[in-house]
């Protein structure tokens, strides 16, 4: 049955449906209400986990680190700077191969101060070797949260779920939440093979000299490409098991033989979704949602953009100095084809600047038949700047 | 080939293959320190050691400790200037321990529970040593001889063993029982003690050399130093060591309306008090030393028992410190009092200091008798050609060897540059150490650790503690005969105890052991070569220096590995 629900609610909800052992986290605008209704569910009963309130985002990782290494499902949630702090947890937790769910709630990241939306959050640490999702609403946002576990302990990385601040997480949204029954069918209990234990004591982090560590790499990036697959069937398992679908790797809305398609990632995919419905593009058009972020599912871009003369990437973050990390990313990973796609690259509602839904036509108007113009961010007011900054 | 374990967790002992000790350019060494109140015993004490035990809860051998050392502890814990306290560390932190106060808690303990001397290491051939003098420094020669099995003849020309700490030092600050007591325990090691035997020539001591292997001297200084003022003397003036001997055998002290006690030593303030208390109405004391306070450096002040010197203060004695008396103002032989001038320690011409006396500063006070309390010199009856014409002897070495008579050994006042009970105890020990050896044909050898300072510690780890401080008699209840400062109460004794930093010594607080991120700190149940618990695996160290850093006590020192 749906329900009308806050973003931060329906994920708190979702978090809950997964038994989580330990949740452990900092608050941090726009992250704050997802934690505060997992409090709520804990101090009401409704949830039996271990509630660790930490003093910073850097000791919320580590609980969760060390209790997930522990034998114990955990979660933990953050956003912005706090991601930045929780980075070099991440890191380990990713190169340890410990299972366990992390929220960001996307926001841009300081200075100036700005607690609104973007990504640069989440993309700062790309590198990290976490499993990346994008949700384009607080539905995928449910689902994927619910798959993230199973798809953590099945492939022992942990799972980063984004769902944009504000946009998603402080908007209220008809959810459909799984019934309990079904999720603990959809989702077994866990039970960590390498967990810590006294009987057979394990040392976790201990040095790894040149003579390894290549290979410790080598292994993290063959895990990450093996998780490509394991996504699609857990995100297939989960339709079979709760009648809807997240969307696996990428998935398309709108015409198939579009010779134009937008390719983007988060809430953003709504927005054009909805222009797209609306009837807002004079021109067949489909949208590409990368969901799944990291790994980065070549093969199925590959697909997605048959047939695709002009391809636009959108993204809510960039890398100063060079342009579009996605849009970057997919260059790369359509170069080696004979026939490729011209590709537009833009960075939009950066700092929670709005994205209209006027702006799939817009889009479409500044692409028409022009030769790709180097990345831009495509709503910035130039005239706000003194000309030399421009 | 192995295999890499997933997220490439370590199974038990395989980190043991990083021999991280390669890494090392500093390695930690365990470093026992003297504690500064070792260093600074006069009697030789480790009263880091003794307050180990005590800590640990062993009064016992807190107190056999100090034996090995000074069989006098009930007597040095109450008449000791305690130099220890002055050097301890925790000065630096709060105040010092209460060393005297708890040395004298341990002695008191030992005399009413008749504890025993703890056993020596005996010797294979005893000997026949005299032991001239039965003060501080006689008793403690004769003590550590006789335990090491040496037949011990103890000489004194007084009726009862003790000396200056039975002749002249008051009941006040030293009960006689407890002085019994102490001696007593000596004497029953089997010495054989001859009261009223004075060497009366040198014949005498050519005797006493023949007769026995080696001969300690320590007959203390008995001969009054002269004493005018610019060549007057009043008829009638006596040496303050006189009448306080005096007083303490007969217990009459003169009592004029007014008196002038010129000196600044433990006779000069002891003498005060007593005429105070007998109803001289003024007593000045007339010293060229300073008292304590911020422009007296340390020293310049005056050579007393600290706490002596704030009671007498409070009992009311009027000082008149970097003064010296300049002129006797007489009428005819009659003292009608002094002219005093200032003087300080000024460096002069050769950058050495000495006191100077500045003019302008003359004051007059009157007084109906003065008394001089400069010091002794070694009475030269029976030792003329010893001394030949000194008024001390001139030991070679810190042993009291002689020059050209090795079976000589000399110690306590009689050296001249003692002055202390501390400091004739520590002499006595050392000559007994060096006549033991001379009789194996041996040398004696100095085993001196260096002193730990106070910026060795870490003190983190340690917490602010108030000294306790014995009881004290009030001023109008304070007599001849009682003693005015107390014992601590037990518990309180136990706390103050608990104050040692243990400087320069293991703790075995278990911090390095904790903190060694290479677990190359190896506890052990035995006792390590250096009587600690730890050791270090140096093929694991990997010379960071946690260790070192976090060790309280400053018993792990970092150095150079090559």
């Amino acid at each position: 049955m749906l329900k009308a629900l806050e973003g931060s609610q329906a994920l708190a909800r979702a978090v809950a449906l997964c038994r989580p052992g330990v949740v452990a986290a900092y608050p941090i605008t726009p992250q704050t209400h997802i934690v505060e209704n997992i409090s709520k569910l804990v101090a009401d009963g409704e949830m039996g986990c271990e509630l660790v309130s930490v003093e910073s985002e850097f000791s919320a990782a580590s609980v969760v680190l060390g209790a997930a290494a522990a034998g114990a499902r955990a979660y933990t949630a953050s956003s912005s700077q706090g991601i930045m702090l929780m980075s070099e947890v991440l890191y380990n937790m990713a190169g340890l191969r410990i299972p366990a769910v992390i929220t960001c709630a996307n926001r841009s990241v300081g200075a100036p101060l700005n607690i609104w939306n973007d990504q640069a959050d989440s993309m700062a640490i790309r590198d990290s070797g976490c499993i990346q999702l994008y949700c384009a609403d607080n539905q995928e946002g449910v689902d994927s949260t619910i798959q993230a576990f199973r798809i953590a302990e099945a492939t022992e990385l942990p799972v980063m779920v984004c769902v944009d601040g504000f946009v998603l997480t402080h908007t209220l949204e008809p959810i459909d939440l799984p019934s309990q029954t079904k999720v603990d069918r959809f989702l077994p209990e866990f039970d960590f093979a390498r967990r810590l234990d006294p009987k057979a004591p394990k040392s976790f982090g201990t040095l790894v000299d040149p003579g390894w560590f290549t290979e410790v790499r080598h292994s993290h990036h063959r895990a990450m490409q093996k998780a490509l697959p394991v996504i699609e069937e857990i995100d297939a398992a989960y339709e079979k098991a709760i009648g809807r679908a997240a969307g696996g790797l990428l998935k398309t809305h709108g015409p198939k033989g579009a010779k134009t398609a937008v390719l983007a990632l988060g809430s953003v995919v709504s927005t054009l979704r909805q222009g797209l419905n609306d009837g807002l593009a004079k021109t067949p058009v489909k949208i590409i949602q990368l969901r799944c972020f990291r790994p980065f599912p070549t093969e199925a871009l590959i697909e997605a953009v048959d047939g695709v003369d002009d391809l636009i990437v959108l993204e809510r973050a960039f890398s100063p100095g060079l342009g579009g990390i996605v849009g970057t990313e997919v260059t790369a990973a359509l170069a080696h084809l004979k026939k490729r796609p011209r590709i537009h690259n833009f960075a939009v509602g950066l700092g929670g600047r709005d994205v209209p839904v006027e702006l799939l036509p817009e889009l479409i108007a500044a692409t028409r038949g022009t030769t790709p113009e180097p990345f831009r961010i495509f709503d910035v007011e130039l005239d706000k700047l003194p000309a030399e900054d421009r | 080939m192995p295999v890499l374990t997933r997220g490439a967790y370590a199974e038990p002992g395989t980190s043991l293959a990083f021999k991280t000790g390669d890494w090392r350019t500093m390695r930690p060494v365990h470093k026992h320190w003297a504690a500064p109140c070792h260093g600074a015993c006069p009697a030789g004490e480790d009263a880091q050691e003794w307050l180990a035990r005590f800590q640990e809860g062993h009064p016992r051998e807190a107190w056999e400790t100090i034996a090995h050392i000074n069989p006098l502890p009930a007597v040095t814990g109450r008449i000791c200037p305690h130099p220890c306290e002055t050097a301890c560390n925790r000065t630096h932190y709060d105040s010092p321990i209460a060393i005297h106060a708890l040395e004298r808690w341990l002695g008191d303990q030992a005399i009413l529970n008749n504890w025993s001397f703890p056993g020596a290491q005996g010797v294979a051939e005893p000997a026949a040593v005299a032991v001239v003098g039965a003060g501080p420094g006689g008793l403690s020669c004769a003590y550590q001889l006789a335990r090491r099995g040496h037949k011990v003849t103890l000489i004194d020309a007084l009726p009862e063993p003790g000396g200056l700490l039975r002749s002249a030092i008051p009941m006040t600050r030293l009960p006689r029982d407890v002085l019994d007591a102490e001696i007593g325990r000596i004497l029953d090691l089997g010495i054989t003690f001859k009261p009223h035997t004075r060497l009366g020539d040198e014949a005498d001591l050519a005797r006493l050399r023949q007769e026995h292997r080696a001969v300690f001297l320590a007959p203390g200084i008995g001969l009054a130093k002269n004493w005018s003022v610019g060549g007057q003397v009043p008829t009638d003036h006596r040496p303050a060591l006189e009448l306080l001997k005096e007083f303490i055998a007969h217990g009459k002290v003169p009592t004029p309306a007014s008196v002038i006690i010129h000196g600044g030593g433990n006779t000069a303030v002891d003498l005060a008090r007593v005429m105070k208390r007998a109803g001289v109405a003024e007593v000045h004391l007339v010293t060229a030393s300073g008292l304590p306070g911020p422009d007296t450096e340390p020293g310049d002040i005056l050579n007393v028992v600290p706490r002596e010197l704030h009671e007498a203060i409070e009992e009311g004695i009027i000082f008149h410190p970097h003064r010296t008396i300049q002129r006797l103002l007489m009428r005819g032989s009659k003292l009608m009092g002094i002219e005093m001038v200032s003087l300080r320690k000024l460096p002069g011409a050769s950058g050495r200091k000495s006191r100077v006396a500045f003019e302008g500063t003359e004051t007059i006070l009157h007084a109906d008798m003065v008394i001089p309390a400069i010091g002794e010199n070694v009475d030269p009856t029976g030792f003329e050609a010893l001394l030949g014409g000194a008024p001390y002897f001139r030991p070679a070495d810190e042993w009291g060897r002689l020059p050209g008579h090795p079976d000589l050994f000399v110690g306590g006042d009689a050296r001249g540059d003692r002055g202390t009970a501390a400091g004739a105890i520590g002499d006595g020990r050392k000559a007994a150490e060096a006549i033991d050896l001379f009789l194996a044909g041996q040398e004696p050898v100095h085993q001196r650790r260096p002193t730990l300072p106070y910026d060795h510690l870490n003190m983190a780890y340690y917490e602010p503690a108030p000294r306790r401080e014995p009881p004290v008699l009030p001023v109008e209840q304070r007599t001849d005969s009682d003693e005015i400062e107390g014992p601590l109460p037990d518990a309180e004794a136990r706390a103050e105890a608990n104050r040692c930093l243990s400087c320069g010594s293991c703790l075995a607080c278990d911090n390095c052991w904790t903190y060694c991120p290479d677990n190359a700190v190896i506890k052990t149940i035995e006792q390590a070569q250096d009587g600690s618990h730890y050791v270090f695996d140096y093929e694991y160290c990997k010379g960071c220096g946690m260790c070192a850093t976090e060790c309280p006590c400053g018993y792990i020192v970092m150095e150079e590995d090559h």
